[in-house]
């Protein structure tokens, strides 16, 4: 049991590196969102089932799941709220072009 | 508006305000019991009376006139619990490999990424169904919503790839397709107004 939970601690770990490996290596605010949005929800909801996983049936697994549905619900609306101010204060998205990347 | 009637069951008011009441209470008042852990008499009655005086209180926030939803009275509680029970699972999924997608972008040594700012339409007469479409682009591959305006969803894409899952040339994307069908989404009504800003 606690090898599976430590697998997805690991999995979660990995994740939220390649979040911040996409941060640094992407070239506007926009295509960042993307690499922040995603790769941190899915790494910080699997570090979470590790945790579940390791203590268990109990009332900290079951608050756990409360952050891990909140999580989910509150993630995705934060990288929209953040998309859509940059857009409506006129950011324009980068698009490749010759020469470039 | 009022005088059509029988497509809707949510449509009075009062219907959808007993839905919100029992509902809101009692997830207001499972989550106090959770989070305090104690199950003495004393307790349970505080954190009963909290979650009634909450629901009073956010009433007119989670309730919504009929001006809002372009249909009726609406709780934000009227939900259809079942089909969103079966819809999280396969998110779930689409979560896990949206990111994997994404993390072989990033990780690739060339970065091949190439974004696209795309738009499309979907009527869902529920606002919850509004989020959840609009979050479950955010969530699913290379794809975020930027903007949502009167049922217009303005989406960034990563990659030309990904559009397909979302607004692909001709017909509609799974995405849509799928929260439509668990919100029970029909074509938009004629009077619908365009100037709605959703929630």
């Amino acid at each position: 049991m606690n090898f599976l939970a430590v697998l997805f601690l690991l999995a979660g770990f990995f994740f939220i590196l390649v979040g911040t490996v996409g941060v640094l290596r992407m070239p506007d605010f926009f295509t960042r969102m993307h690499a922040v949005g995603k790769c941190d929800t899915l790494g910080i909801l699997l570090c979470l089932v590790g945790l579940m996983i390791y203590e268990g049936a109990s009332l900290t697994s079951l608050k756990l799941l409360y952050i891990w549905v909140f999580l989910l619900m509150a993630s995705p609306t934060a990288t929209h709220v953040f998309c859509r101010a940059a857009v409506r204060s006129g950011l324009k998205p980068w698009t490749r072009t010759e020469g470039q990347g | 508006m009022a005088t059509k009637t029988t497509a809707n069951p949510f449509r009075n008011r009062s219907r959808a305000e007993i839905v919100h009441f029992v509902f809101l209470t009692l997830a207001l008042f499972v989550f106090w019991v959770v989070l305090s852990g104690k199950m003495q008499v004393r307790y349970l009655i505080i954190g009963f009376v909290t979650a009634l005086a909450i629901t009073v209180a956010t009433r007119p926030l989670l309730i919504l006139p009929p001006e809002r939803t372009g249909s009726s009275w609406l709780s934000l509680w009227d939900l259809p619990w079942f089909r969103i029970f079966l819809y999280v699972p396969w998110l779930l999924w689409q979560i896990i490999v949206a990111n994997v997608q994404v993390a072989m972008l990033i990780l690739h040594p060339k970065l091949p990424i190439d974004p696209k700012v795309v738009k499309f339409k979907k009527y869902i007469p529920h606002p919850v169904g509004r989020f959840a479409l609009a979050n479950s682009i955010t969530l699913t591959p290379g794809t975020i919503t930027v903007d949502l305006e009167a049922d217009e969803y303005t989406v960034h894409c990563v990659q030309g790839g990904f559009v397909g899952g979302v607004a692909p040339a001709e017909g509609e994307g799974t995405l849509p397709a799928r929260v439509g069908a668990v919100f029970g989404a029909g074509p938009a009504p004629a009077d619908r107004q365009t100037s709605d800003k959703g929630l």
